[in-house]
């Protein structure tokens, strides 16, 4: 075929609509469908990072590590497989669709790739000033199960347990936790003498869902783990915490009798449930 | 007809001068022949290759950004063409004329670096035998006088790295060519 040929045979295939233009909103569809993912992708792993943060600073799940080689196995339970398998999910897809654009082979894709990952950990990282975890938090405590899948907070654990001392026995100590009153055993276990009622612990262990023999067991303090300390009052009673929402409207209007014996029962420390019954009329 | 860019010739068509097109075909057709010729044997199959291209082109046109350099897009279409066929045939070979030969001989300054008694086929099995990585660049810098930030859109990737593979494949070329020096010595 000659020069000439394949001018007139493409033309040809032209003129006779054989080959026609692509429409210009095909690659208009393509090109905003490309941003759109990109951007989305790169705002989930924002907030993907961001709940990370927020359940490694906020629950007990690190602070199993110091317990050394025995806190090991609390650790690896509590930890938050599918949020961080999904963040890195995310930030692959990220970095494909960075790939794509117009201008990623500008720069080497290395330097473009760890420039995203550091921008998406710091916009994450200033996440954590805002409520949003909260916010999580208690979807997941709601029971939304498609965030409590992310965020195990509500799940027993068999390895590590924090929570308030609600009493403590010879052998035993029955400890408030998110999920409810856990016993423990603690016998053959040194130094408990130091804990008290109503201190906050952690230890770790071995057990099931019933019962829990402790290893090593230490004095906490609370505002180290906030999620665990609010799903301790969410269950047993600090009203504060509370998503009033939830409340029905007549238990928002109470008088000043009513008050003070929902206080009083809520100092002996009842459950909202049975102060609302109880002094409610 | 010439005094238009690429670029004002596509916006005419995209106007609805379709007819246009013929001329876009007659710029480009020489030099994609040209180049695809370095890695591809069958003169067929070039032909083919460029109808491929240049219906592409055509197809695609409202994906092509008027405020880039159309040469660099239609040479992009075409290299991609290339190394698919590549890819399923596994042959390339390449073939220079003289003043090819000249131009990279003066270019990459082989003639200083070994000795004098290079042969025009030497440098064309030391370019057939040449990763296709360091191929491309040096047959876009030195055979169609392309420049870093030309290569850098058609093969899609950073200046730099353009400049890397151009003096590797170029230190490979006169390593090989050396070699070969030295076994028609012997």
């Amino acid at each position: 075929m000659n020069d000439e040929k394949l001018e007139n045979s493409i033309m040809g295939k032209i003129k006779s609509g054989q080959v026609k233009l692509k429409s210009k909103y095909v690659f208009l569809a393509e090109k905003l469908g490309l941003g759109t993912a990109f951007t989305l992708s790169v705002l989930l792993s924002v907030l993907f990072f961001n709940l990370i943060l927020f359940y490694l600073k906020e629950t007990d799940n690190l602070k199993y590590l110091s317990f050394g080689k025995f806190g090991i196995f609390a650790f690896l339970e509590s930890f938050p497989y599918l949020l961080v398998i999904v963040f890195i999910v995310l930030i692959a897809l990220s970095g494909y669709l960075l790939t794509k654009s117009d201008v990623s082979y500008k720069k080497p894709f290395g330097y473009l790739a760890i420039g995203m990952v550091v921008l998406i950990m710091i916009f994450g990282g200033i996440l954590t000033y805002t409520n949003l975890g909260q916010k999580f938090e208690r979807e997941a405590r709601k029971g939304n199960e498609s965030v409590r899948a992310f965020l195990p907070l509500s799940e027993s654990r068999n390895n590590g347990i924090a929570g308030v001392v609600s009493e403590k026995g010879e052998d035993y100590l029955i400890i408030q936790t998110p999920q409810g009153l856990r016993r423990i055993e603690t016998k053959g276990v040194e130094d408990i003498s130091d804990i008290e009622k109503d201190q906050f612990i952690i230890a770790v262990g071995e057990g099931d869902k019933f019962n829990f023999k402790v290893i090593k067991i230490k004095i906490a303090d609370k505002k180290d783990m906030p999620s665990i300390n609010r799903g301790i009052d969410l269950k047993f009673g600090d009203f504060k915490e509370k998503d009033i929402k939830f409340l029905p409207p007549e238990l928002l209007q109470f008088d000043e009798v009513e008050k003070t014996c929902i206080k009083e029962c809520f100092d002996l420390n009842n459950g909202p449930d049975t102060c609302f019954k109880k002094c409610h009329k | 007809m010439d005094e238009l860019t690429d670029e004002q010739v596509i916006s005419a068509i995209l106007d609805g001068d379709k007819d246009l097109y013929r001329e876009i075909i007659k710029r480009y057709e020489k030099k994609l022949s040209h180049y695809l010729l370095k890695f591809l044997s069958d003169r067929d199959d070039i032909e083919d290759i460029l109808q491929v291209v240049f219906i592409k082109v055509y197809k695609n046109l409202y994906g092509f950004d008027i405020n880039k350099k159309f040469s660099s897009w239609i040479y992009r279409i075409a290299h991609n063409e290339a190394v698919n066929y590549l890819k399923k045939r596994k042959s390339g070979r390449i073939s220079l004329d003289d003043v090819e030969y000249k131009l990279i001989d003066e270019k990459a300054d082989i003639r200083g670096e070994a000795d004098r008694m290079f042969l025009k086929e030497d440098i064309e099995k030391v370019l057939d035998d040449m990763d296709i990585k360091y191929k491309e660049p040096i047959v876009l810098f030195y055979f169609e006088n392309m420049s870093y930030d030309e290569i850098s859109d058609i093969l899609r990737m950073p200046k730099n790295t353009v400049g890397t593979l151009i003096m590797r494949g170029k230190n490979s070329i006169k390593d090989k060519l050396e070699e070969i020096n030295k076994k028609h010595e012997r």
